[in-house]
């Protein structure tokens, strides 16, 4: 199978046991003590549910694939772009062509700038003769 | 008649009802949420790019504000400028304040 940057993986670098908490966290968004403060919180409330949970936890940490290293995250951004990705793709393809039409915006700013600027450099070379 | 219509109608719910109604919304979200593989590169890459040329951008717009104090620079790349990274220009025009309170 290929790596997706939209699939689960377990994030054994921040994780505190096998990484399946942190790994939620990470595919999610969520803050990784929230994840694991609730799942024990749930798990104690629910009695573990009869041993399913953990059962569960330890499933998920034998069958999920270790985070690949080139996926590692650039900076928050980066990681913040993504996990917008797997929650709702289509936003995030409309994010992206925002900022190019940023992009384009800002450099019609330039341009008409720095046009207009040679254009006065221009009227003051006429005014000297 | 009675014992044999409330079973059946309620293993038919059970086994056709709810399969069907978790179905009927597994591929509702899988129509919705998938990105095929390609289109998933393709974001990365668009997305990549994107970051790229805001950067060059923001640099050109820094030259040109440097340049002429006429230009305004767009909020949001003022707003960049706050962060705790240091640019060359920033270093630039401090010199040159320094030089002014000099003379």
């Amino acid at each position: 199978m290929t790596p997706r940057r939209t699939r689960f993986y377990l994030d054994k670098r921040n994780g505190k046991f096998l990484g399946v908490c942190s790994g939620i966290a990470d595919y999610t968004g969520i803050d990784p003590l929230l994840v694991r403060v609730g799942y024990v919180l749930i798990g104690f409330a629910t009695g573990f549910m009869g041993g399913g949970l953990l059962l569960a936890y330890f499933l998920v940490g034998w069958l999920a694939q270790n985070k690949p290293s080139e996926f590692d995250y650039e900076d928050t951004e980066d990681r913040k772009f993504w996990q917008k990705v797997r929650a709702r793709p289509g936003h995030s393809v409309r994010d992206v062509r925002s900022k190019f039409r940023d992009i384009d915006r800002r450099l019609a700013g330039v341009e008409t700038h720095v046009t207009s600027q040679n254009r006065r450099l221009a009227d003051e070379i006429e005014a000297l003769r | 008649m009675e014992d044999v219509l409330i079973p059946l109608g309620i293993v038919g719910m059970l086994f056709v009802a709810l399969p069907w109604l978790i179905f009927h919304y597994v591929t509702q979200w899988k129509k919705n949420g998938g990105l095929s593989i390609e289109d998933e590169n393709l974001l990365d890459e668009l997305h990549d790019l994107a970051r790229r040329l805001d950067d060059r951008l923001a640099t050109i717009e820094r030259i040109v504000a440097a340049d002429d104090p006429t230009f305004r620079r767009p909020e949001t790349e003022r707003l960049a400028d706050q962060r705790d990274q240091d640019h060359v220009f920033d270093h630039i025009n401090e010199r040159r304040r320094e030089l002014d309170r000099r003379r």
